[in-house]
């Protein structure tokens, strides 16, 4: 659940947006998207993925992984369809039917939702 | 978050909004905005001003505020984020303001991208049903029509998103594309008006984007792609420039002459603009003046549409007709606008399985472009980048003199042994 | 976030059905017209092979609408053309009827409501042109005032035909020009390479990706107080912004220095000359909202110099493309530069590669 918030900054209140773990304030934009990336723990992917009403699998996790891993290595997020011929591959499927997969665990959408619970920058552009 | 639909809270605001009946306004004063409202051209100012007046929706309110905010300081304060409804990856413009805390009205303001009808034909009930739905959910802002061709819904809460969404999904409304895969088309009026119409543009855009619908609203190809369908080579969609997959009516032989028609438009305008407004401006100098009349040799003729245009009682297109594609045009960003290219000078057009045979062809290219394309790559510059033969060989069509203006002036190519 | 009470199932319907938009007239035509002609500005008739006829009476709309306009439009169309509209790709609103009766008061209605009828022929038709400061996430300046602005001093020229064809403008709030080639366009130029914030790029950006999406190679990855963060070699930047579109912490645009750029001789249609890309013939005019009187003015001295100067059916490039360049800078009075120079991609296809000279 996102909650807001009431803090002081450098002596002014200031209204964030956050989520509480362990007594500590993590922020998030509007949008939900953490606002410091290396604040990320498994922990607060969860309250994250609960905030999206998201039942999170095993499959849910390995994809959070496979994109945290992705990241890691080329600092950016994969595009859609590297998610999707991952996905083909490992199960063996065609991309029509790893699309509707990914789908089915993230319904808003790899971009708004699996890269936000993985804690990854949030897409930009509608151009 | 908040059931009040279209509302945010102003209580640290500090404005007026509590005019109850007295007479006060609504808005707050406007007055860089308030210049607009001068002259005689229709105000799109008054035309919100009138709105927030008659609805009293705080989001507009916040939007007239950061506007004003804007004309003062000279920039723009939006910022972009994910907003979507279950089931697609993207269709809403998702807007934050990044003053939010001057302006707390304004702090959502996303825009719903929604498909028209093919050649943007519509009836009042269409309209009318949807401007309800939209006054009920979101501020009552909309464009008819954005640039790509979609109608936008300009003003939402996260909150309502879905709902407003569901309501106009019942009603045959679907969302718009955006992000990297297919987009919303744009067709001309058509057959629905135009003598020109060389094929059912207007069946095809349908035809096209129920095919790709799945990909428009899950992108996931390296960039977007854009269909515009002119059902003739007036091209009033602007396919060749603002659409990687051009299609554009053409005929394949004579142009059709009344000489009836002909002759009265000689004795209404004379054999001067006979020569100086059509004989002399065929670019390809398919006409002679012919005893006092027009002779136009097919052979040299390239369907430029100037005759047709200048003498449409007399002159009309070919009986053989069908669509020409033209591919890889895009506007300025990044490497500068590219024009489309022909790709393929002919096909007909007139059946269902004239078009199931067209979508096959279109879905062989983009999954061409899927795989050699870099990502954030256009159709237009993959194709630049590899070569034309390349895309050619990989897609499977063949060479034709059309594709290119001129053959090649350097010998530096490796034909195969 | 999708509540658990949804109970409607989404139907992916892509683009809303058309036939039951069309006049039964044009229902009954369609594919079957032969031929038209413009009785008077603003009206288009259509005669189909069958003898019936359709008039339409064009008018322009701010693009940017609420429901309330929408709603008098509709009135219009309830009234008079038993509920049949469209509007064309450049956001003129179009009223369709049979009966050639209801055209004069369906133009004495519109006109009331402060709808200018006009727009068809060789006139000056709507602007191109998108959102600006209302709404877009990239903008340099607002679309809707300058189009306003634009279109007052233009609106004699929407409702006559008195050009030498037809004219089309558009207007652009960035490089991108999301306006599009027009014969005479209005598009931002930004004039100053972007400015890093460089404390939170690392946190709000694919750094990668920014750097991939400069055309000249000028981004590279840097280190900036112990973060990881980019720097732009100003020397190769060419400030198109496209960055700032891959990352908002490459603050491109400025009040100050991203100003206007005036182009001419963009033509999308096939007839006579193949369409041509549009050329840039000013440059370094001030953003001055709210009206921006130095862009209006330009673009004035080109509509009066073509107007004067241009024979029947020359689009603008057309025209500039018979009398010459140099004519063109001499008559608007605008001034060639040596920035108008090409020196990006293909700089070569704009030399002049013959003797061909005007004095």
């Amino acid at each position: 659940m996102i909650l807001f918030f009431i803090i002081n900054k450098q002596d002014k209140e200031e209204i964030i947006m956050g989520i509480v773990i362990n007594g500590a304030t993590i922020e998030t934009d509007e949008n939900g998207y953490l606002v410091n990336l290396e604040d990320w723990t498994e922990e607060i992917a969860g309250k994250l993925a609960e905030g999206e009403e998201l039942d999170m699998s095993d499959e849910h996790w390995s994809l959070v992984k496979f994109l945290r891993d992705y990241y890691d290595e080329y600092q950016i997020a994969p595009a859609v369809k590297v998610l999707t011929k991952a996905i083909a591959a490992e199960k063996g499927i065609d991309k029509k039917e790893a699309s509707e997969f990914l789908y089915g665990l993230f319904p808003k959408g790899p971009a708004l939702q699996a890269c936000k619970v993985a804690g990854l920058p949030k897409p930009t552009g509608c151009v | 978050m908040e059931e009040n639909k279209g509302a945010s809270s102003c209580s640290s605001h500090g404005c007026n909004h509590s005019n109850g009946g007295r007479g006060e306004k609504f808005l707050n004063p406007t007055p860089m905005l308030d210049e607009l409202e001068k002259g005689p051209w229709p105000s799109f100012v008054s035309g919100f001003k009138n709105l927030a007046e008659r609805t009293k929706k705080p989001m507009l309110r916040g939007v007239m505020d950061q506007l004003e905010y804007s004309y003062n300081t000279k920039m723009g304060y939006w910022k972009g984020g994910l907003v979507t409804v279950d089931g697609y990856g993207a269709g809403v413009i998702t807007r934050y303001s990044m003053i939010k805390d001057k302006i707390p009205e304004a702090a959502e303001f996303h825009t719903m991208r929604i498909q028209p009808p093919p050649g943007l034909h519509y009836n009042t009930a269409m309209l009318r049903e949807m401007c309800d739905i939209w006054e009920e959910y979101g501020s009552g802002m909309l464009t008819l029509h954005g640039q790509t061709g979609d109608i936008m819904l300009q003003g939402i809460d996260e909150a309502n998103v879905q709902e407003c969404f569901d309501k106009l999904n019942e009603k045959g409304w679907d969302l718009g594309g955006a992000g990297a895969g297919m987009r919303t088309a744009v067709s001309c009026a058509g057959p629905a008006r135009c003598e020109q119409a060389c094929y059912d543009n207007l069946e095809l855009h349908l035809h096209a984007l129920r095919h790709f619908v799945g990909q428009l609203h899950r992108p996931e190809w390296n960039y977007k792609i854009k269909f515009k369908f002119s059902a003739c080579p007036n091209d009033c969609t602007n396919s060749i420039m603002r659409s990687d997959l051009a299609v554009i009516g053409t005929w394949k032989d004579a142009i059709q002459v009344e000489e009836a028609a002909v002759t009265e438009w000689i004795e209404e305008k004379g054999v001067d603009a006979l020569v100086n407004q059509v004989i002399n401006l065929c670019p390809t100098r398919a006409i002679s003046l012919q005893d006092g009349g027009m002779k136009i040799d097919t052979r040299d003729c390239v369907r430029c549409m100037h005759c047709l245009n200048a003498m449409p009682k007399a002159l009309s297109p070919g009986k053989e007709r069908g669509v020409s594609l033209l591919m890889g045009g895009k506007n300025t960003l990044k490497v500068g606008v590219n024009m489309g290219s022909l790709i393929i000078p002919f096909m007909k057009m007139e059946t269902e399985e004239d078009r199931e045979k067209f979508m096959k062809l279109v879905e062989e290219i983009i999954d061409w472009w899927d795989d050699s394309g870099l990502d954030h790559e256009r159709i237009g510059e993959t194709i630049e980048r590899v070569g034309l033969r390349q895309f050619l060989d990989g897609v499977g069509l063949d060479v034709d003199i059309n594709q290119v203006s001129r053959p090649r002036d350097n010998p530096y190519f490796k034909a195969k042994y | 976030m999708s509540s658990p009470e949804r109970t409607w199932k989404t139907i992916e319907s892509g683009p809303h059905t058309y036939m039951e938009a069309l006049h039964p007239v044009v229902r009954k035509n369609y594919g079957n017209w032969k031929y038209h002609e413009i009785p008077r500005p603003g009206v288009l008739k259509h005669v189909a092979e069958s003898g019936d006829a359709l008039f339409t009476v064009r008018a322009g709309t701010p693009r940017q609408d609420t429901v309330d306009m929408v709603r008098q439009l509709c009135d219009i169309a309830d009234r008079y053309c038993d509920g049949h509209l469209r509007f064309t790709v450049r956001n003129n609103v179009e009223f369709l009827t049979p009966k050639e009766e209801n055209v004069e008061p369906m133009i004495r209605d519109l006109e009331a409501m402060g709808f200018p009828v006009g727009g068809a022929g060789n006139c000056v038709s709507s602007v191109s042109h998108t959102q600006g400061w209302l709404h877009c996430d990239i903008p340099a300046t607002d679309a809707s005032g300058v189009v306003k602005s634009m279109m007052d001093s233009l609106y004699d020229e929407f409702k006559h035909m008195e050009m030498p064809n037809k004219v089309r403008l558009s207007t652009s709030c960035c490089s991108i020009n999301c306006g599009g080639q027009a014969d005479i366009a209005v598009v931002v130029k930004h004039t100053r390479p972007p400015r890093i914030n460089h404390d939170n790029l690392s946190m709000i950006c694919e750094l990668p990706k920014a750097v991939a999406r400069c055309p000249v190679a000028a981004i590279r990855p840097t280190v900036v107080n112990g973060k990881r963060s980019l720097m732009v070699d100003e020397a190769k930047c060419i400030c198109c912004g496209a960055c700032f579109g891959a990352c908002p912490a490459m603050e491109i645009n400025h009040p100050e220095h991203s100003k206007f750029a005036i182009w001419v001789g963009g033509k999308n249609s096939n007839a006579r000359s193949k369409p041509s890309t549009m050329s840039i013939v000013a440059h370094n005019l001030p953003n001055n909202p709210p009206r921006w009187p130095e862009v209006t003015e330009a673009v004035g001295k080109i509509l009066t110099a073509y107007k004067a100067g241009g024979r029947p059916w020359e689009r603008v490039g057309e025209w500039i493309n018979r009398i010459g360049w140099k004519r063109f800078f001499e008559e608007t009075g605008l001034i060639f530069d040596e920035d108008m120079i090409d020196s990006y991609r293909h700089a070569r296809t704009t030399f002049n590669q013959s003797a061909h000279v005007r004095f």
